[in-house]
C-alpha cells in the first residue's frame, strides 16, 4: 500500500491521466467490440450499432472527465517539456501501429474480394474494424507513454 | 532503464543551497518535480533552456552543473 502511494506521488498529472484513459478505454472496448462486431455481422439492426457506439463514446467521455477532474484537483494538473517529449514519442509509436493495422485491414478486404478466402466484409463490419484499429493505436500510445514515464525519458 | 550521456551535480548543489527540495527547484525552473527527479537520475536530458534555468537557480555556469560523457550507447 505504501509502495502504491509512493508510486502515485511520483507520477505526473499526465502519467496518471494516461493510466486513467487506458483503464477506461480497455473497459469500454472489452464490452463494446464483441457487441459491435456481432451487431455489424448480423446487420439486422444497424440503428442498434449506432446507439451502441454513441453510448460508449459518451460513457468514455464521462469516465475520463470525472477521473481527470479528480486528479487535477489533487495535484493541480499541468505539464512540461518532458511530458511533451514523451507524448511525441508515444504518438510516433501509435502512428506505426495505426499504419500497420490499417494496411492489414485493407489487405484483408482485398484478399476477401479478390480470392474469396473468407466471408465478404459488410460496410458495417469494415466501419467497426476501422474503429478497432483506431482504438488499438490509442492503446499503443497510452502504453508507450506509461512505459516512457516508468523506464526512460 | 537507460541513462543519458548528460551527467549532473544537481543533487549536490541542492544540498549546498540550503537543502533545497526537488519541488522548490521544480517551481523555480518551471517544470514538474518528476522531471527534476528524472534529470537527477540521469534518465532524462533537459532542454537547453531548462538546463540554463537550473544553472541560474544555483548561480553557477552551465558546465558546473551539467557535463557530457560520451558512451558506447
Amino acid at each position: 500500500m505504501t509502495n502504491l502511494t509512493e508510486t502515485s506521488m511520483n507520477m505526473t498529472f499526465k502519467e496518471k491521466s494516461a493510466w486513467g484513459s487506458l483503464v477506461a478505454l480497455a473497459l469500454i472496448s472489452y464490452w463494446f467490440f464483441p457487441a459491435a462486431f456481432n451487431a455489424a455481422s448480423h446487420a439486422s439492426d444497424p440503428g442498434r450499432l449506432v446507439w451502441l457506439s454513441i453510448g460508449c463514446i459518451v460513457a468514455l467521455i464521462i469516465m475520463e472527465g470525472i477521473y481527470q477532474s479528480v486528479i487535477a484537483a489533487a495535484d493541480g494538473g499541468g505539464s512540461d517539456e518532458r511530458d511533451a517529449l514523451i507524448n511525441l514519442k508515444a504518438e510516433r509509436i501509435a502512428g506505426y501501429v495505426l499504419g500497420i493495422a490499417l494496411f492489414s485491414l485493407v489487405g484483408r478486404i482485398i484478399a476477401v474480394e479478390a480470392f474469396e478466402v473468407a466471408e465478404t466484409m459488410t460496410a458495417l463490419t469494415i466501419a467497426v474494424s476501422i474503429l478497432f484499429t483506431l482504438t488499438v493505436s490509442e492503446v499503443a500510445k497510452l502504453i508507450s507513454q506509461i512505459a516512457y514515464y516508468r523506464f526512460s525519458a | 532503464m537507460a541513462k543519458t550521456h548528460v551527467r549532473n551535480n544537481i543533487r549536490v548543489l541542492r544540498f549546498q543551497h540550503g537543502e533545497m527540495t526537488q519541488q522548490a527547484l521544480a517551481e523555480k525552473v518551471g517544470v514538474t518535480r518528476q522531471t527534476i527527479v528524472a534529470i537527477e537520475k540521469e534518465k532524462y536530458s533537459p532542454s537547453l533552456e531548462a538546463a540554463f534555468k537550473i544553472a541560474a537557480v544555483f548561480g553557477e555556469p552551465l558546465d558546473a552543473v551539467f557535463s557530457y560523457e560520451p558512451g558506447s550507447r
